[in-house]
C-alpha cells in the first residue's frame, strides 16, 4: 500500500501477530468483511431465498413429509385464505393507528416543549425514555394487570370517578386492537419525542428569529418553517412506524390476545406465525411472507424517493 | 434565544410531567404490586402498607428464575460480543478500502432491515433443527452473530475517524490489523461501548427467536419464562409482577448507571425495537 512504508519501517514489538503476510494484499478487505457477510447471507438471505422456494410448495414442516409442488396456487389463493381478509385490514389499522402516537404526538410535544431548560430536559429525557428499555413481554404483563377488567387500577379509577362498568380492554372485540396500539405507542412515544427534539436542536435559530422579526405568528413559524425543516425526520419516523408497526405488535398480540377475540387483533405477521407453527401450512405462510416482503419493500422505496426529493431542506 | 423560547416554560413542564408520569407509572406500578402482600394486591394504594418479598420467593420457586436469568445473561453477553467482533471487522473493511464488490456487499447490510423476521423464520427453524441446536444456547446465539444494524452504525463512526492517524500508522509500517488494534479501536472505545450496551439491551429483550428455538422452560430465556408463568398462573398478580420485576431489574440497573450513553445511542440510531 505505501511503498515508503517499507523503507522507513522500524522494528517494533508487536502486540499482535502480523496477519497480512500469507495472502495477497488485495484479499485483505474481503477477510475483514467476511465473518459479518457470512452471518448475514447464511441467516437472512439464504432463508429468504428458501422461503421464496417454499412458497411454491405444499408442506407441513415434517422432515419426513414430502414437499408437493403446487406452482402459484399458494399465491392465487392467498386472499381467500382463512382470516386473511381480517388480518390485512387489521394490519392497516395497526399501521395507521400507531402514527398519532409514534409521529404526530411526539412531534407536537417536541415543538411545544422546545423552550425547556437544559437541566430539566435531561431529567425528562431519562424518564420519558424508560419504556423503551422494557421487554415486550414485561410490557404486556404490566398492561394486562393495569387494564384488568375488575382489579386493574385503570378500571378501579374509572369506577371510582365515573362509576363506569368495568371496561374489558382485551376481551372486547372493538377495544382490543386499540388497547394493543396504545401499548405499542406507550413504548415508542418517548423515544420518538427525543428523536424529534434532537432534530429540532439541529435547526438553525436564525431562521426562527428572522421569521419572528418579520412578524410571523407562532403557528406560521411552525407551519412554514419548522415542519418543512423537520420533514426528513417526519418521513423517516413515518416510514419506520408503518413498516414496523406489525412487527412491534406481534409480542403483545401473542401474549395478550392470541389474535382474539374472534380475530379482532390478528395481523398479517401473527397470521404467518399461525400458519407456520400452529397449522403447519408452510406454503401459505411462505407465500404470504413473500407478498409482505415485496409490499413493504415497495413502500420503503416510495419513502426513500420522497425523502431524497425533500433532502434539500437539510441544509 | 428564539421567539419560541421566549414563552415561559410552565406549560412545557406540565406537558412533560404528564408524559413522564404516563411513561413511568406502569413500571412503578409493577414494582409496587410486586411488593404488596396478598391482601393488599387489589387495593389502589400507591404504596404497600406492609411491603414484603413473599411474591419474589413464590415466583422464584415457581419457575427456574435463576437458571433463566443465567441463560439470558449468557445469551445476551455472547451475542453482543460476537456482533461487536463481526461488525468491527466489517465496518473497518468497508471504511478503509474500496474493493471490487464492496458496494454490493455493503448494500446487503443496508437491505436487511427490509427483510422481516417472518420471511426467514421457517427455513432458519429447519436449519436449526438439522444442526440439533433446538433448546441450546448455540441456537439462540449463532443465528444472531451478525448485526447489520451494528455494521451500518460503526461504518459511520469509522468513516469519521481521522485519516491522518491511520496514515501515520501505515508509515510506521503497521499492518492493517495492527492499525485496527493499536490506532483505531483505542480511540473509538466509547462509541463501541455504547453500541455494545445497545446490542445487549436488545438481546436481553429478545422474544421472537427464543420463542421458536426453546421449548423447555429450563433452557429458555427470561422473556419466555415470564410468558409461561403468565399462562400458568394468570391471576397471581403479585408473583407475576415479581417475576416481571426480576426480568427487568438487570436492564434497569444498566439504564440507571449509563442512561446518558443509552439514550444518545438509541436516538442517534433512530429507532430500534
Amino acid at each position: 500500500m505505501s511503498p515508503s512504508g517499507a523503507v522507513y519501517a522500524r522494528t517494533r514489538t508487536r502486540l499482535l501477530p502480523r496477519l497480512n503476510i500469507a495472502w495477497p494484499r488485495r484479499l485483505e478487505p474481503y477477510l475483514y468483511v467476511l465473518p459479518a457477510v457470512i452471518a448475514i447471507v447464511f441467516w437472512i438471505y439464504r432463508p429468504l431465498a428458501q422461503t421464496f422456494e417454499l412458497s411454491f410448495y405444499e408442506w407441513n414442516l415434517l422432515p419426513t413429509a414430502p414437499k408437493v409442488w403446487v406452482g402459484l396456487q399458494n399465491y392465487s389463493r392467498i386472499f381467500s385464505l382463512p382470516d386473511m381478509g381480517v388480518a390485512l385490514r387489521n394490519t392497516f389499522v395497526y399501521m395507521l393507528g400507531l402514527l398519532p402516537l409514534s409521529v404526530l404526538l411526539p412531534m407536537a410535544i417536541a415543538i411545544v416543549t422546545d423552550n425547556i431548560g437544559k437541566r430539566a430536559r435531561t431529567i425528562y429525557r431519562a424518564l420519558v425514555f424508560l419504556p423503551m428499555m422494557m421487554a415486550p413481554v414485561v410490557v404486556a404483563v404490566i398492561w394486562r394487570w393495569i387494564l384488568h377488567p375488575t382489579n386493574g387500577i385503570v378500571n378501579l379509577v374509572l369506577e371510582g370517578l365515573f362509576s363506569l362498568e368495568p371496561v374489558r380492554f382485551f376481551s372486547d372485540g372493538n377495544l382490543a386492537i386499540w388497547a394493543i396500539i396504545f401499548i405499542t405507542g406507550w413504548k415508542l412515544t418517548g423515544l420518538s419525542t427525543l428523536v424529534f427534539s434532537a432534530a429540532l436542536t439541529n435547526i438553525s435559530r436564525e431562521y426562527l428569529e428572522a421569521a419572528s422579526i418579520d412578524g410571523a405568528s407562532r403557528w406560521q413559524i411552525v407551519r412554514y418553517i419548522l415542519i418543512p425543516l423537520l420533514s426528513p425526520t417526519i418521513l423517516f419516523m413515518t416510514m419506520l412506524s408503518l413498516l414496523l408497526a406489525s412487527q412491534w405488535t406481534f409480542a403483545y398480540i401473542n401474549v395478550l390476545t392470541q389474535g382474539g377475540p374472534l380475530g379482532s387483533t390478528t395481523n398479517i405477521y401473527y397470521l404467518l406465525w399461525n400458519y407456520g407453527f400452529q397449522s403447519f401450512a408452510i406454503g401459505w405462510s411462505s407465500a404470504a411472507a413473500m407478498l409482505m416482503f415485496v409490499g413493504f419493500g415497495v413502500l420503503a422505496l416510495v419513502f426513500l424517493r420522497l425523502s431524497s426529493r425533500l433532502a434539500f431542506y437539510d441544509n | 434565544m428564539t421567539s419560541l423560547a421566549h414563552r415561559r416554560p410552565i406549560g412545557s413542564h406540565l406537558i412533560l410531567i404528564t408524559l413522564s408520569l404516563v411513561a413511568v407509572f406502569p413500571i412503578y406500578w409493577m414494582f409496587v404490586t410486586s411488593l404488596k402482600p396478598a391482601n393488599e394486591i387489589y387495593s389502589a394504594a400507591l404504596l404497600p402498607m406492609q411491603p414484603t418479598l413473599d411474591n419474589y420467593a413464590f415466583a422464584w420457586s415457581r419457575i427456574p428464575m435463576l437458571r433463566m436469568l443465567g441463560n439470558t445473561f449468557a445469551m445476551a453477553g455472547a451475542q453482543t460480543l460476537l456482533q461487536l467482533i463481526t461488525s468491527v471487522l466489517a465496518a473497518y473493511g468497508f471504511s478503509r478500502w474500496q474493493f471490487p464488490g464492496s458496494r454490493l456487499l455493503f448494500g446487503l447490510f443496508a437491505l436487511t432491515w427490509l427483510v422481516p423476521f417472518q420471511a426467514t423464520m421457517i427455513p432458519n427453524y429447519v436449519t436449526l433443527t438439522q444442526f440439533g441446536w433446538r433448546n441450546t444456547l448455540m441456537g439462540l446465539i449463532i443465528p444472531n452473530m451478525g448485526s447489520a444494524f451494528a455494521v451500518l452504525l460503526l461504518y459511520q463512526t469509522f468513516k469519521s475517524f481521522p485519516q491522518e492517524l491511520v496514515d501515520a500508522g501505515r508509515i510506521d509500517g503497521a499492518s492493517s490489523w495492527g492499525i485496527l488494534w493499536q490506532v483505531v479501536l483505542p480511540n473509538l472505545r466509547a462509541a463501541i461501548a455504547s453500541l455494545g450496551i445497545l446490542l445487549f439491551i436488545s438481546a436481553w429483550n429478545e422474544y421472537f427467536w427464543p420463542l421458536l428455538v426453546t421449548s423447555r422452560v429450563e433452557d429458555s430465556v427470561i422473556q419466555i419464562g415470564l410468558q409461561m408463568f403468565l399462562t400458568q398462573d394468570s391471576s397471581l398478580w403479585g408473583p407475576l409482577m415479581a417475576a416481571a420485576s426480576s426480568a427487568s431489574l438487570p436492564i434497569l440497573v444498566v439504564y440507571i448507571i449509563l442512561q446518558r450513553q443509552v439514550i444518545e445511542s438509541f436516538v442517534k440510531s433512530g429507532l430500534r425495537s
